[in-house]
């Protein structure tokens, strides 16, 4: 019996925000059914390595080290998915040209922005959670997790995606999203105070990170699993906010672009 | 729900310019009723992708206007999304998802309820012939098969107005007169159908209206028939050459050539048919050509006649 969809005299489907946003959820996991394990896997493999692999650095690691390496590789598992993935997804389905179909879809580009940050986040959860898991078996830590952790996660793993969304979409050209996004990523491992605090660096250096969300995302990270060891907690919080909202304006002004 | 919505397509003066020079789209003119199949035809190149990347609201005309109904599609390109479903004549972004998945995922999308996008999405696989792929990736599908899900994941909950670029390339004969049966019903529920193509003889027999459009211009509209009514009076001549054969001195009778490969086809009088079909005979007897075919002038030498190109595809024929 053949479907009889009769279009004249009808009303205009108009899905609501809720739909797209869950539509389109389902369609980025589908879509990343391939990859979307081995990214877990990849993910909580970088964060074992670091949090062990600093470890032997030092004969006998100290207790401040231990604390900043095992916090600071929490926010890195939190937004390489979104700085690096993000980007890359989005470079390949330029060059493959399905890009233009994605975004003749009838989605709110916020819908589809939020449906992209659920999965990043799905994505990086189960390797944030296996990198403390084992500081805590190696070093000996005792986290005090404290409720900050949901905000303090949530804000980091969004600026994060919202800032790669932005790079994925507001650069036109492919290879240039993709170097760019590879450049972040070697700034954030090695010149940023994620995984170690801010003091360390030059002070020409620290004042450029200071200005930058991801220093404030440890901090705000932190904040949440430990206690006395962070301050300017609300400062960072404002900062690594604004970025996100940055990143977000900047990846909304991008995909309503008419050329 | 938004309002109810009767209403035909229209594009008025539309233009795009690139680089404040390149006229992709020069003062395009056209309607579309619902229900009718129209295509638009045209040489790679023609600015019929531009044309329609600015219904969709990929791109913003440089001037002019594209309407549906009550609603201005430049103005408000969120309600031209939900208004239009498009298949670019780029490839799906389908390598992850099984056959079934991508189609019912994009119904879902598009504002289908879910069991009617359910039913629809095995109506369409069943109708296409794609059952032995309902469950294979894309990844694992081949370029035609890719298109035919494409064209499914564009038609299971389809828009007022449906953009199809160039839905056949790499279709298989058979699965192409499924498709066109497809698009008919799209046709029937209401929806208008743009079909871009530069297959002239596919169009013909799938179009109720077609646009021929050259260096951005629309320089031809009508039915078939109509745009065929002027050529009733010219005879199509078909030369097979000789491989490497240089294109013979034409006699003064033909009044058109175009030769694409070894395939020389011209365009002669009526009463010139005897002398043609002895000059065809000669050019065998001398060893340029194999065969020739004499015949009626179909829509093909309306659009050599009007653009100066051979249409690249001439697909099941």
């Amino acid at each position: 019996m053949a479907s009889a969809i009769r279009l004249e005299g009808t009303a205009v489907p108009r899905p609501t925000w809720r739909h797209a946003y869950l539509t389109m959820t389902g369609w980025d996991l589908a879509g990343l059914r391939l990859e979307l394990p081995l990214i877990v896997v990849v993910q909580i493999l970088s964060g074992i390595g670091f949090v062990l692999g600093i470890g032997l650095f030092f004969q006998r690691i100290p207790a401040q080290v231990a604390l900043y390496v095992s916090t600071g590789v929490v926010v890195l598992n939190l937004i390489l998915v979104g700085l690096i993935v993000g980007p890359q997804n989005t470079a390949d389905q330029k060059l493959a040209g399905t890009y233009e179909y994605l975004r003749a879809l009838p989605v709110p580009a916020t819908a589809a922005a939020g449906a992209w940050f659920t999965v990043a986040l799905i994505a990086s959860l189960p390797a944030a959670v296996v990198s403390l898991v084992i500081a805590e078996l190696r070093y000996g830590i005792s986290f005090t997790i404290t409720p900050s952790i949901v905000p303090a996660v949530l804000l980091t793993a969004f600026t994060g995606t919202m800032l790669g969304y932005a790079l994925s979409h507001a650069i036109d050209d492919p290879m240039r999203t993709r170097l760019i996004a590879q450049m972040l990523v070697f700034f954030v491992f090695g010149f940023s105070p994620i995984l170690y605090p801010a003091s360390q660096q030059p002070p020409w250096l620290a004042t450029i990170s200071w200005w930058l969300p991801f220093e404030h995302m440890a901090t705000i990270v932190r904040a949440g699993l430990t206690t006395g060891v962070v301050s300017g907690i609300g400062r960072s919080y404002l900062i690594v906010a604004i970025w996100g909202i940055v990143g977000t304006a900047l990846s909304a002004r991008a995909v309503g672009r008419r050329a | 729900m938004g309002p109810i919505l009767d209403g035909s397509f229209r594009a008025e003066g539309v233009t795009k310019v690139f680089n404040g020079s390149l006229r992709a789209n020069d003062a395009i003119t056209l309607h579309v009723e619902p229900g009718e199949v129209y295509g638009l035809l045209g040489p790679n190149g023609a600015g019929k992708s531009t044309l329609v990347k600015q219904v969709i609201g990929l791109l913003k005309p440089t001037e002019g206007r594209i309407t549906l109904g009550p609603y201005d599609l430049v103005d408000d390109p969120a309600m031209a999304r939900q208004l239009c479903s498009y298949l670019p004549q780029a490839q799906m972004p389908i390598d992850a998802f099984k056959t079934r998945e991508a189609i019912r995922l994009t119904g879902r999308i598009r504002g289908g309820d879910g069991a009617a996008v359910d039913r629809r999405t095995d109506e369409l696989i069943e109708a296409l012939d794609l059952s032995v792929w309902r469950d294979v990736i894309g990844a694992k599908l081949s370029g035609g098969v890719k298109r035919l899900v494409g064209f499914s994941m564009v038609s299971v909950w389809p828009g007022r107005v449906v953009i199809l670029d160039e839905p056949t390339n790499d279709v298989d004969p058979l699965r192409r007169r499924l498709l066109w049966d497809e698009v008919r019903r799209l046709g029937e529920w209401g929806s208008a159908v743009f079909l871009v193509t530069h297959n002239v003889m596919e169009a013909e027999k799938a179009v109720d209206r077609l646009a021929i459009i050259a260096d951005g211009r629309l320089i031809a509209e009508g039915t078939p028939s109509s745009l065929k009514a002027q050529d009733r009076s010219f005879l199509r001549l078909q030369l097979m050459l000789v491989p490497s054969a240089a294109t013979p001195t034409l006699p003064p009778f033909v009044m058109h050539h175009t030769r694409v490969g070894h395939n020389l086809v011209t365009t002669i009088g009526q009463t010139d048919a005897s002398h043609a079909i002895a000059w065809a005979q000669e050019q065998i007897g001398c060893g340029v050509a194999e065969e020739y075919a004499l015949g009626a002038t179909t829509l093909e030498d309306v659009y050599i006649r009007l653009t100066g190109h051979v249409s690249s595809d001439d697909g099941e024929g």
